[in-house]
C-alpha cells in the first residue's frame, strides 16, 4: 500500500488530537496584530521613502546649499529637484498599487509574485535615488570647480605650485570613496534586512518556478 | 454589522479550526510556534473574510489562506525552540504506548513528511485532505500536470527518506 494512503487514513480520522480552541480564544486572536512579512516589507518600504525624502529636504536647507545660490546654478539644480519629486511621486504610486494587489486569497505563486513585485518597486526607487545622487555629486563637483570662489582660489594656488593634478585627484578620490561607502552601507542594509526577511519566500518561489520547467 | 461579521467568522472558524491546526502541525515543530502560526493564520483569515464569498466553501477558502500564510507570509518568531519531536508529544500520544507496527510506521511517516520542503508539504497537505489535482493546481498556482508530476516525486522522496 502507498505510504501516503496510510498517512491519509490516519490524517482524516485523528481530528480529536488537536487542542480545541473556544469561541472566546479565537475572538481574542482576531483582535491581535499581524506580524506577517508583508507588514514588515510595508513598514521598511515606507521608512525608505521617508529616509530619502528627509535626505533631500535636509540637503536643500543646509548651509552648503545656501552657498550654492551664489553659483547661479539654479538652472541646473531646479530641474534636478523637480526630478526628485517626480521620482518620489511615481514610485509611491507604483508601490501602493502593487501593495494593494497583494491578497492572501490568491494562489501561492501569484501571492509570492505580487510580494516580490512590491519589493522590487522599492528596490528600483532606491537604485534610482542612488543614481541621482551620483550624478548630482559629479554635477556639484563640476559646478564648484568652475564657480566657487574659495575653490577657484585654491585651484589657482595649486596650479601655481604645480599641484593641480594632485588637487583634482584628491578631491575626486575622496568624493568617490564617500559614494562607495554610502553604496556599501546601502548594500549591506539590503543584504541583511531583505536577505533575512525574504529568504524563505525566495526559496519557495524558486521551488514553484522550478516545477514549470 | 461589524459585530455580526465578527460573530459569524469566529463561529465558522471555531467549527473548522482543525484545518488550521493541521497546517500548523505540518509547518511547526513545537507548541509555541504552533500557536504563533495559528494566530497569524487567524488574523489573515479575518482580514480576508469581508471579501469571502459564499460561492466557495469556507473550508476550501481556509486551505488557501492557511497555506499561503504558512508558506509565504509567516515570519518565524525568535522565541521559537527547534525541537523536532515536540509536537509528537503535544498532539499525538507518545510512541511508547503503541507496540504495533502500524503506529510505528505512522510515526516514521510523519517525521518523513516533516523533512520535506515547504512546497512539498503543501502538496502533501492538500493530498491528505483529499483534494484532487485540479484543486491542488489552483491553490498552488501550478498546472495540473505539474502538480501530478511533483506529487509523484514527493512520494518517491518520502520512500527514499523512509528506506535510505
Amino acid at each position: 500500500m502507498d505510504e501516503l494512503e496510510i498517512l491519509k487514513k490516519d490524517w482524516q480520522k485523528e481530528d480529536n488530537t488537536f487542542p480545541k480552541l473556544t469561541y472566546n480564544e479565537i475572538y481574542k486572536m482576531i483582535l491581535k496584530k499581524s506580524s506577517s512579512i508583508v507588514k514588515w516589507i510595508f513598514i521598511i518600504s515606507i521608512l525608505e521613502f521617508v529616509l530619502w525624502a528627509v535626505i533631500s529636504f535636509a540637503l536643500k536647507d543646509a548651509d552648503y546649499n545656501q552657498r550654492f545660490k551664489e553659483y547661479n546654478a539654479e538652472n541646473i539644480m531646479i530641474p534636478f529637484i523637480i526630478l526628485g519629486y517626480v521620482i518620489i511621486a511615481y514610485f509611491l504610486y507604483r508601490f501602493f498599487m502593487n501593495y494593494r494587489t497583494i491578497s492572501v486569497t490568491d494562489n501561492a505563486k501569484v501571492l509570492m509574485e505580487n510580494i516580490l513585485k512590491t519589493r522590487r518597486t522599492v528596490k528600483y526607487y532606491v537604485a534610482v535615488n542612488l543614481g541621482v545622487m551620483i550624478v548630482s555629486a559629479i554635477l556639484v563637483l563640476g559646478i564648484q570647480f568652475n564657480r566657487d570662489e574659495q575653490i577657484i582660489s585654491v585651484i589657482e594656488k595649486a596650479s601655481a605650485n604645480g599641484e593641480l593634478f594632485k588637487f583634482y585627484a584628491v578631491t575626486i578620490i575622496i568624493t568617490l570613496l564617500v559614494l562607495a561607502a554610502l553604496i556599501g552601507v546601502m548594500l549591506l542594509f539590503y543584504y541583511l534586512i531583505y536577505g533575512i526577511l525574504l529568504k524563505r519566500l525566495n526559496k519557495n518561489y524558486r521551488e514553484l518556478k522550478k516545477l514549470e520547467v | 454589522m461589524n459585530k455580526e461579521l465578527e460573530h459569524n467568522f469566529v463561529e465558522l472558524l471555531e467549527k473548522h479550526q482543525n484545518i488550521v491546526h493541521k497546517v500548523c502541525r505540518l509547518y511547526t515543530y513545537d507548541y509555541d510556534a504552533h500557536n504563533d502560526l495559528f494566530q497569524e493564520i487567524t488574523i489573515q483569515l479575518w482580514k480576508a473574510y469581508p471579501k469571502f464569498r459564499g460561492d466557495s466553501k469556507f473550508s476550501t477558502w481556509m486551505y488557501r489562506v492557511g497555506l499561503n500564510t504558512a508558506i509565504t507570509l509567516y515570519r518565524k518568531s525568535k522565541r521559537r525552540v527547534n525541537t523536532q519531536d515536540f509536537s509528537d508529544v503535544q498532539f499525538k500520544i507518545s510512541a511508547e504506548e503503541y507496540d504495533d507496527t502500524e503506529e510505528q510506521q505512522l510515526k516514521l511517516l510523519y517525521n518523513a513528511v516533516r523533512q520535506l520542503n515547504d512546497i512539498e508539504k503543501a502538496l502533501v497537505f492538500l493530498y491528505l485532505e483529499d483534494k484532487n489535482y485540479r484543486e491542488i493546481s489552483e491553490t498552488m498556482g501550478i498546472s495540473e500536470v505539474n502538480a501530478r508530476v511533483k506529487m509523484n516525486r514527493v512520494k518517491t522522496k518520502l520512500r527514499t527518506i523512509l528506506n535510505p
